[in-house]
């Protein structure tokens, strides 16, 4: 259900761009989403379109990245990839560790068009 | 043509996060968000809290709920300030709604704000209500597996509690398999397992709480 609230957030800052950059119409949204966050990527659609509805969004496609939870290890520097939950480095075992990537809630982009007729 | 962004989605609630944050530790109070599902044992493990501490700490709560004040009526009888935020069916708190309550509180009188949040286990993990830390509470009854199925909440808490162990023999729920999936997502968090409404287990969590407030302040 934080799909609604987020898809709420974004399409306020996609909006907010549109309208800076003046943009005519927007015809497409790019997000990355880290695994951790649990977005369900059908509700979020739904979700993002009903909040853009009769807006300069209202035909945007929502480009959906996904990217995989990594963790560098504080103890001997190695990155790796976190497989089936298991937060632990692959090379010392040690489980003292810093997140890279795999919390994301971003926006990265928007493409549009500046016709105004 | 592209417009590059590059922006955290959540940026609005996220900054105001910072400024609740950054009064909070002005005033000298630590802010514990409490994250579990509905009927975990949120309101009970309060209601034994406020017992313990009613002396020796001054307690504030915010209690998130969706439509009703029930909890809030549970907690009246400890004489502690308490602000209900209904989220009018929202599943989560936000730091907006937390910035506006805390003005009905004497941030200077007090050293611990507790806030319930809405129970739920997915969406109140990724709002940053200005916390000190998170507190992921579950309970025997829900099943085993929960800290493998929402390892964000498991990675972010501070502290685990197992509630309703006096349960475990009406469940088919094994030990094992929660400590161990605890200790795959997230080895060195402090795991207290506990009865809220038997008291086994409470004194090593008010220890370790007591301990939190007594360092942040």
């Amino acid at each position: 259900m934080h799909e609604i609230k987020i898809a709420e957030d974004l399409s306020a800052i996609v909006l907010e761009t549109a309208k800076e950059e003046k943009l005519s119409k927007v015809t497409r949204v790019n997000i990355i989403f880290g695994q951790l966050v649990q977005i369900v990527p059908e509700i979020f659609e739904f979700a993002f379109k009903e909040s853009v509805r009769d807006t300069v969004a209202n035909d945007a496609e929502l480009f959906i990245e996904i990217v995989p939870v990594k963790m560098r290890c504080i103890k001997c520097g190695n990155d790796f990839q976190v497989k089936e939950n298991r937060f632990e480095c692959n090379v010392c075992r040690s489980t003292d560790l810093n997140i890279i990537s795999g919390k994301e809630l971003f926006v990265k982009s928007i493409e549009g068009e500046q016709i105004w007729k | 043509m592209e417009i590059k962004i590059m922006k955290n989605i959540l940026d609005r609630n996220q900054n105001k996060a910072d400024e609740v944050r950054k009064l909070l530790e002005l005033k000298k109070v630590i802010m514990v968000n409490i994250i579990s599902s509905p009927g975990a044992g949120k309101t009970t493990l309060l209601e034994r809290t406020c017992e313990e501490f009613g002396e020796k700490f001054r307690i504030g709560i915010i209690e998130g709920d969706v439509t009703t004040d029930r909890d809030a009526q549970r907690l009246k009888k400890y004489g502690i300030p308490i602000v209900v935020i209904n989220t009018e069916g929202g599943c989560h708190l936000d730091s907006h709604s937390i910035s506006k309550v805390l003005d009905y509180f004497e941030l200077d009188k007090l050293d611990v704000l507790f806030v319930e949040n809405v129970g739920n286990l997915i969406c109140p993990s990724q709002f940053d209500l200005g916390e000190s830390f998170k507190l992921a509470l579950v309970s025997t009854t829900e099943g085993d597996d929960k800290p493998d199925k929402y390892p964000m909440l498991f990675r972010e808490a501070k502290a685990v509690l197992l509630n309703k162990i006096d349960l475990v023999p009406y469940t088919n729920f094994k030990y094992n398999n929660f400590r161990s999936d605890l200790k795959r997502i997230n080895a060195n968090i402090p795991l207290f397992e506990v009865s809220c409404t038997r008291g086994d287990g409470l004194k090593e969590w008010f220890e370790w709480i007591s301990g939190q407030i007594n360092n942040l302040n």
